[in-house]
């Protein structure tokens, strides 16, 4: 039963309520970072680790955190956590840390950690919730893997920095600036929802995405009372 | 049933504001902690960052590692610094020994976002360009943040200061460079610190003579 819970979790988070082509969250950083892919790789690890983290967090003070002002909780919870990643990414791997810029900061407005710390920590136990979150970071995480692989091909000619297209491939400048990374992510979208989702989407689930293990929506949470 | 007796609401503020305080406290000692663990590797890494611009500024190779920059840099580079240890420029000193080659000059000030931090190289007659390396800026990515392409640095070199700007893909000039399509405010940004520090600079290096 419980290890059941678990895997729907997963299945959840990496299929039919993908933060990314799902949700449409996080996108921000997936038109940002998805232009090489070493970045990419790095981002996603910094997001999994933030996401699993502040949910564990947010998870076990879920008892004790005081309803009107979980808000600011878990914000500092998360900037925490941000703030680790970056730090760490600055002392280790300079380079790549430069290069992501502010989008390793930006990691704390990624709506994926907050929607997870809203929607998920706050009415699931500690285990289900780190499952929960870092899965859900895995989610957005092979999404990116995939649009940046696409992205620093055809637009650089290259994978990671190695150049694998001969001479004769004219690289595709629009793929590695911003707008690329829109074309690329509907037309990944599309072929998803296309191809995998068609059952879910016509069983009349298409409404409501979020029929996760508790459920319970942010707002009927904590809010006013703590009856 | 557990709700017979609940918290008074002064109680409950009480409460509230306490937990914030608590948890502040105990995230703020972690992070604490993580940055004075991490100060001093983060402090190298940055200085390397300036010492590889410097290098890639006066049109030496720069090599792949850390350590091997470093030594580089010590062989071939004296700081000249102001009262206040701030350095005002470099001297580049050729291979075989005190030779002075040519000097790089930081150059800063303000783009479109926030500040823009550069080095810039220039030959010992102080007008024409070795190079020019963004150490730090926020302009917008994908438009102003292209100052950092290679086109964009690579065109400086052999340029001769005051610069003008030209459309992206024309050609330029000696005292020309092109702009950024798109990113005009970055790129008169770029040009007049450019024009204004490197002035700036050869007052401040014929000075003592």
């Amino acid at each position: 039963m419980k290890s059941y819970k678990f895997r729907q979790v997963i299945k959840e988070n990496a299929g039919i309520n993908n933060p990314v082509f799902v949700q449409i969250l996080g996108i921000c950083s997936t038109l940002a970072v998805t232009n090489v892919l070493k970045n990419t790789v790095v981002m996603c690890a910094g997001l999994v680790f933030v996401t699993g983290l502040s949910n564990l967090t947010v998870s076990i003070l879920r008892k004790y955190i005081p309803g009107r002002i979980r808000m600011m909780v878990e914000t500092l919870i998360i900037a925490a956590y941000v703030i680790i990643v970056d730090v760490v990414l600055k002392a280790f791997i300079p380079d790549i840390s430069r290069q992501l810029g502010p989008y390793v900061g930006l990691i704390i407005t990624n709506c994926i950690i907050m929607g997870r710390a809203e929607a998920f920590a706050l009415s699931n136990p500690p285990a289900l919730s780190l499952v929960d979150g870092l899965s859900s970071g895995l989610g957005y995480a092979y999404v990116l893997l995939i649009i940046a692989f696409l992205r620093e091909l055809l637009g650089s000619g290259s994978i990671w920095g190695f150049r694998v297209l001969g001479d004769w491939w004219i690289n595709w400048n629009i793929m590695i600036m911003a707008p690329g990374a829109f074309f690329m992510l509907a037309l990944f979208i599309w072929v998803v929802k296309g191809n995998f989702m068609k059952e879910k989407q016509g069983g009349g689930a298409s409404g409501a995405p979020r029929t996760n293990a508790a459920g319970s929506s942010p707002q009927a949470a904590p809010a006013g009372g703590k009856s | 049933m557990s709700e017979a007796k609940k918290p008074s609401k002064l109680k409950r503020s009480l409460f509230t504001i306490f937990f914030m305080f608590a948890v502040t406290l105990v995230f703020i000692a972690v992070l604490s902690l993580i940055y004075v663990l991490t100060q001093d590797t983060i402090r190298l890494n940055e200085s390397l960052v300036v010492k590889r611009a410097v290098l890639y500024v006066a049109g030496l190779e720069v090599p792949q590692t850390g350590t091997a920059a470093d030594a580089l840099y010590r062989e071939r580079v004296v700081e000249v610094k102001d009262e206040e240890q701030e350095v005002l420029y470099y001297e580049i000193l050729a291979p075989s020994g005190e030779q002075l080659r040519s000097y790089v000059v930081p150059v800063v000030g303000a783009g479109l976002w926030g500040e823009i931090e550069s080095v810039v190289g220039v030959e010992e007659d102080l007008k024409t360009l070795t190079g020019i390396e963004f150490i730090k800026q926020n302009e917008t990515p994908g438009l102003g943040g292209r100052i950092t392409e290679s086109w964009f640095k690579e065109q400086f070199r052999g340029k001769r200061w005051p610069l003008s700007v030209v459309p992206e893909g024309d050609p330029a000039g000696d005292q020309e460079f092109q702009a950024i399509t798109g990113a005009t405010n970055t790129t008169n940004a770029v040009r007049s610190i450019l024009n204004e520090r490197l002035a700036r600079a050869e007052e401040a290096i014929q000075a003592p003579e």
